[in-house]
C-alpha cells in the first residue's frame, strides 16, 4: 500500500499557491514541495479553518504524511467549494480520491478517482490504482478497460483479460482471475502465461490434477520457461510424486539457474526422499540467491535439526522467524 | 466391461468412501439444545470480538455416568453504539448446561447449577483441581474468566477467592489445566487473545487490517496489540498462584493466542503446552522439569506451515495419527489455507505433511473446532473440522467464501492419508452453519462417538452418531490416585487387532473446546483389547491385558502396575511402537 502511495504522488499536482494567499498558506506549500508535510501541518496551525485553501493544504499535507483517514476529513467538505476546473478542485479531487483509496473505503474512493480522469486520464499510475479499485470492487470489465490503457494493449484483446487476471490473482481475487484467465484462452488458446495462473489458481485450490494439466499446457507452448516448470513441480511435490518432482524442477534450473523458489521444492523433496545431505545442498543453494527468503531458511533449519545440527538450524530458523511478513489475515 | 476396467472400477470405490458407513444426523432440536448462542451481529460484525465465537463441552458434571452438554453464548453490541446491549429480564443469553436425561434427551439445567452469566465468553477447559471427585470448570471471556468449583452437582464462582482473577479488562481465548510439576494437582494455563479497547477500535475498513480481498470488514487481530498468557500454580487449599513471569511462559510475546492443550510433545514424561494461535507462528511451551516453559515451536517444527509460514491457527486436535505411537497435531486455520498435520518424528521433532495427506483438499472455509475421532471404530482416527466465516458481509461480494459452511469430515485411510467423505457423512456434515467450538462423546452410550457443536446465533448441533459398521470399541474412564484425580495429562496407548494407538486425557483442545475425559478406542474387527498401557501424568505405568470391548471400563493408577520391565521408560507410549 506504501508503495502505491509513492508512485500515485508522482502524478499529483500540486495546486500553485493563490496570489492572494497567506504567508503561511505559501509557506505550508513550500514546505509540502519540499516533502516535509508534518511542517506544513504546523505552519498552518491557527490558520483560519473556514478558508477552503487552507483545509485543501492541511488534508494534502496528513496525506502526505500518511494520515489519510485525517485527509479525508479534511477534504470531503471543501472539495466542491473550489471552481470547476480550478488547479485547486483537481488537488482536492485527486488526493480525496486517493486518501479514501488508502483508507479503506475503496468503493467511495472509486468516483473520485474517476473525476481524475478528465484531466489525467492517460497517466499510467492513475490508471493503475483505478483498475485496482475496480479489481476491489468487483467492477471486472472496468478493470480490465483501465489496466489495458495502463498497458497500452487493446481493452478487448485476450491479452488485456490476461492482464486483468494477473491483478487479480495479486488483489487475491481469484474467481474473477478464473473467469478473465476463461475469456483469454477463448480468444487465444496459446496466450503465453494464461494456462500457467490458471495452473496456479488449480494449485491455489489443492486441484492437483487441474494444475498439472494446466501448467503442461503452458509448458507445451514455451519449453523454456522456467517458472513453468518449477510451478509443475510444486504441484508433484504437494502430491508426493518425488520423483516427479524433482525432473521437473532440474528442468527449471536448467533453464535458469539462479530462482530460487525450485531449489526451495528441491530441499522439500529430497528431505521427503530421506536424502538430507542433497537437500540442505538444494536449500542452501536457494539462500544463497535469494538470501531472505524465510522459506529457504525454515527448510534449511528443519533439516538441520532433524540432522542433530542443533545449533546451526537454531540459526537458520532464527532467520526465518525474522523474515515472517504480514502473513495472516 | 473388461477385467481391467472391473478393476479399476472397484479401486474407485474402494478410494471414494463407499464403505464409509458414518451418518451424522443432528438431534439437537429433538434432544432439547434449544437455545442460541448469541454472538454478536447476524448479518455484520464491526468488531473482532462478535467474530470469534466460543467452545462447548462433553463433562459428566454429577458423575453419572452420563455426559452433559455446555454450550458456551457471547452477547451482542447496540446498533449504533460500542456498549453491550442490555436485555429484558429473562432473555439475556447465557453459557448453558444441558444435563443428560439417559434417553437421547437433555434437560436445561443452568440455573439449576448456578452457570447462568451473560457476557463474551470463549472457551472451556476441565478438571479436578481440587481432586475431590467433581470436575470442575475453568471459562475464559472477555472481560473476566471465571473458574467454577464443582460442589457435587452445584457449581461456586470462586474465581476470586482461588486467585485466578484478572486486572482489567483481559480477552481470554483458551485454556488448560495441566500438572506441569507433577505434584498431582492440576495447574491451569490461560492464554489471552490480544488488547482490545472497544472504544478505540477502528470500525471496519478504516485500515489497512480491515479490508479482506478488498471489503471492508471488521478490523484485525492484525494491527491491534498482542497480549501474553498466564500460568498459575495451585497452591492446594483451593488457592493458585500466578507464575506467569517466573515460569518463563509470560516472556513470550507478539502473539494473538487462541485455543491451548497440554500433552507431553516431546515423550519426556512432563507435560508441555501447545497453544494455536491467529496470524502468528504457534506456540509450544517445553516443560523444563524446573517450573519453567521455554518456546520451542519454531525449532520443534509445529510453529508454521510446511514451508514456513504463519498461520492463523484457530483449533487444534492430538492424537496418533499415523498410527506409529507418538500423538500428533492437527491444527486449523483461516480461509485460503490448509489445515496442519505436524506429524510426529519423536524427539520432540514435528513436520507438516498435511499437503501429503490428502488435508489440501478444501481451503474455502475458514476452519475451527476439530477433533481426532474415530467415528467408525476402525481404529483409525478420523478428522472432523467445523467451519464458517468471520465476516458474514463477505458472501454477498465473493460467493466462494460462504459465511456458513459445512463440517469437513477425512476418514482415516490407515497410511498416512486421509480421504474427503464430508459429503458422505449425513445432513448433519453438509447442512452449513457458521460454527465454531466442537466436542466430542458418546452422549448415548450406543459405542460412537457423537459430536457438539457450537453455532454462531443459532442453537448448538447435536450431531448424533448413526454408525451402522459393526467394528468394536472400548471407552477408558481414567482415576488418578497419586496423580491428579482427573488423570489430565495422561496418555493411553491401546493395543487391538495388532494395531496399536495412543491418544491422550486433555483438558482443552478442539476450538476452546472439551472433549469427554473418557477415552474412546475404536477396535476395528477385534472385541477386546489385547493390551491397554496408561502412562499417568505422575509417571506411574497400568497395563492392562485382554480387555473386554463393547463398554466403559474404569482404571485406577496403580491397580495394575507394569510388571518391573515390561513397560520401558515413561513417555513409552509416545516414544514408539
Amino acid at each position: 500500500m506504501t508503495a502505491t502511495l509513492v508512485l500515485v504522488l508522482a502524478f499529483a499536482p500540486a495546486a500553485p499557491p493563490a496570489d492572494d494567499a497567506t504567508p503561511a498558506l505559501a509557506s505550508a506549500r513550500a514546505l509540502l514541495s519540499q516533502d516535509r508535510p508534518r511542517e506544513a501541518i504546523a505552519a498552518l496551525r491557527g490558520e483560519d479553518d473556514s478558508d477552503p485553501r487552507v483545509q485543501l493544504v492541511r488534508g494534502v499535507a496528513h496525506y502526505h504524511a500518511g494520515d489519510a483517514a485525517e485527509a479525508v476529513t479534511l477534504l470531503g467538505p471543501v472539495v466542491d467549494r473550489f471552481p470547476e476546473g480550478s488547479e485547486e478542485r483537481r488537488e482536492a479531487v485527486q488526493v480525496l480520491g486517493l486518501a479514501l483509496y488508502l483508507a479503506g473505503r475503496i468503493a467511495d474512493a472509486v468516483p473520485w478517482l474517476e473525476r481524475t480522469r478528465e484531466w489525467a486520464g492517460s497517466n499510467p499510475e492513475l490508471l493503475q490504482i483505478l483498475g485496482t479499485a475496480y479489481i476491489q470492487t468487483r467492477q471486472a470489465d472496468k478493470a480490465r478497460e483501465v489496466l489495458a490503457r495502463a498497458f497500452e494493449v487493446s481493452p478487448d484483446g485476450a491479452s488485456a483479460h490476461l492482464l486483468a487476471a494477473q491483478m487479480m490473482i495479486r488483489l487475491q481475487q481469484e474467481a474473477m482471475a478464473q473467469d478473465e484467465l476463461a475469456k483469454a484462452i477463448a480468444m487465444d488458446p496459446r496466450l503465453p502465461h494464461a494456462h500457467f495462473l490458471l495452473g496456479q489458481l488449480a494449485l491455489f485450490r489443492g486441484r492437483f490434477d487441474e494444475a498439472t494439466a494446466a501448467t503442461r499446457r503452458e509448458i507445451e507452448l514455451n519449453p523454456a520457461d522456467n517458472v513453468a516448470w518449477s510451478q509443475l513441480g510444486d504441484v508433484y511435490v504437494r502430491q508426493q510424486r518425488w520423483d516427479d518432482a524433482v525432473a521437473a524442477l532440474q528442468r527449471s534450473i536448467w533453464v535458469s539457474p539462479f530462482y530460487s523458489a525450485p531449489y526451495i521444492l528441491l530441499g522439500r523433496a529430497y528431505m521427503k526422499k530421506g536424502e538430507p545431505g542433497t537437500a540442505e545442498a538444494m536449500l542452501r543453494r536457494a539462500v544463497e540467491y535469494d538470501p531472505n527468503n524465510k522459506q529457504a531458511h525454515y527448510l534449511l533449519g528443519q533439516v538441520l535439526q532433524q540432522a542433530g545440527r542443533t545449533e546451526e538450524a537454531r540459526s537458520e530458523l532464527a532467520l526465518a522467524e525474522r523474515l515472517q511478513g504480514a502473513a495472516g489475515r | 466391461m473388461s477385467a481391467w476396467n472391473g478393476l479399476l472400477a472397484a479401486a474407485l470405490l474402494a478410494a471414494t468412501g463407499s464403505d464409509w458407513r458414518v451418518r451424522l444426523v443432528d438431534v439437537a432440536e429433538q434432544a432439547g439444545l434449544t437455545h442460541p448462542s448469541i454472538y454478536g451481529g447476524l448479518d455484520r460484525k464491526r468488531f473482532i470480538i462478535e467474530t470469534n465465537g466460543a467452545g462447548v463441552a462433553w463433562i459428566d458434571y454429577d458423575n453419572d455416568g452420563w455426559v452433559d452438554a455446555l454450550v458456551l453464548s457471547g452477547t451482542r453490541l447496540e446498533e449504533s453504539s460500542r456498549r453491550e446491549r442490555s436485555w429484558p429480564a429473562g432473555e439475556a443469553p447465557t453459557n448453558r448446561l444441558y444435563r443428560n436425561n439417559h434417553d437421547g434427551t437433555f434437560t436445561d439445567v443452568t440455573d439449576k447449577v448456578g452457570l447462568r452469566r451473560t457476557g463474551w465468553s470463549s472457551s472451556v477447559c476441565v478438571g479436578d483441581y481440587d481432586n475431590d471427585g467433581w470436575l470442575d470448570l475453568f471459562i475464559t471471556a472477555y472481560g473476566q474468566n471465571v473458574l467454577y468449583r464443582n460442589r457435587g452437582g452445584y457449581f461456586e464462582d470462586v474465581t476470586a477467592a482461588a486467585g485466578v482473577a484478572t486486572k482489567g479488562t483481559r480477552w481470554g481465548s483458551g485454556c488448560t489445566f495441566l500438572d506441569y510439576d507433577r505434584d498431582g494437582r492440576l495447574d491451569l494455563f490461560v492464554a489471552n487473545y490480544l488488547v482490545l479497547d472497544l472504544a478505540t477500535t477502528p470500525e471496519p475498513g478504516e485500515g489497512t487490517h480491515c479490508l479482506w480481498k478488498g471489503v471492508p470488514v471488521n478490523c484485525g487481530p492484525k494491527g491491534l496489540p498482542t497480549d501474553t498468557n498466564l500460568l498459575y500454580h495451585n497452591e492446594g487449599g483451593g488457592r493458585f498462584r500466578d507464575v506467569s513471569e517466573a515460569s518463563g511462559v509470560a516472556s513470550v510475546k507478539g502473539r494473538y493466542s487462541m485455543t491451548a492443550t497440554s500433552f507431553d510433545a516431546d515423550g519426556d514424561g512432563w507435560p508441555d503446552i501447545y497453544v494455536a494461535c491467529d496470524s502468528t507462528a504457534a506456540t509450544l511451551f517445553r516443560n523444563n522439569r524446573d517450573g519453567t516453559f521455554t518456546d520451542v515451536g519454531v525449532a520443534s517444527g509445529v510453529a508454521y506451515s510446511e514451508f514456513g509460514n504463519e498461520q492463523a491457527g484457530m483449533g487444534l486436535a492430538v492424537a496418533d495419527l499415523d498410527g506409529d505411537g507418538r500423538l500428533d497435531l492437527f491444527k486449523t486455520h483461516f480461509a485460503d489455507d490448509i489445515p496442519a498435520f505436524y506429524r510426529n518424528l519423536g524427539g520432540g521433532l514435528f513436520e507438516d505433511v498435511a499437503m501429503a495427506s490428502g488435508l489440501g483438499v478444501e481451503n474455502r472455509y475458514v476452519q475451527w473446532g476439530t477433533g481426532a475421532a474415530d467415528l467408525d471404530n476402525d481404529g483409525r482416527p478420523d478428522l472432523l473440522y467445523a467451519t464458517g466465516n468471520v465476516y458474514p458481509e463477505i458472501e454477498a461480494m465473493l460467493p466462494e467464501y460462504p459465511h456458513r459452511g459445512p463440517k469437513i469430515v477425512f476418514r482415516n485411510l490407515g497410511d498416512g492419508r486421509f480421504e474427503d467423505v464430508s459429503t458422505l457423512s449425513g445432513p448433519g456434515a453438509t447442512t452449513p452453519h457458521s460454527s465454531r467450538g466442537v466436542a466430542f462423546a458418546d452422549y448415548d452410550n450406543d459405542g460412537d462417538l457423537d459430536v457438539l457443536v457450537m453455532n454462531m446465533n443459532e442453537p448448538p448441533s447435536l450431531l448424533r452418531n448413526d454408525y451402522d459398521g459393526g467394528n468394536g470399541w472400548l471407552e477408558l474412564r481414567l482415576e488418578g490416585r497419586v496423580s491428579n484425580r482427573s488423570a489430565i495429562g495422561a496418555t493411553v496407548a491401546v493395543t487391538a487387532g495388532g494395531r496399536r494407538q495412543a491418544r491422550p486425557v486433555l483438558s482443552q483442545s478442539s476450538y476452546y473446546s472439551h472433549d469427554d475425559l473418557r477415552l474412546h478406542f475404536g477396535l476395528g474387527s477385534a472385541r477386546a483389547a489385547e493390551r491397554v498401557e496408561v502412562h499417568w501424568p505422575n509417571g506411574a505405568v497400568d497395563v492392562l491385558h485382554d480387555v473386554p470391548g463393547g463398554a466403559v471400563r474404569t482404571v485406577r493408577e496403580g491397580e495394575s502396575p507394569a510388571p518391573a520391565g515390561e513397560a520401558t521408560t515413561p513417555g513409552s507410549a509416545r516414544a514408539g511402537r
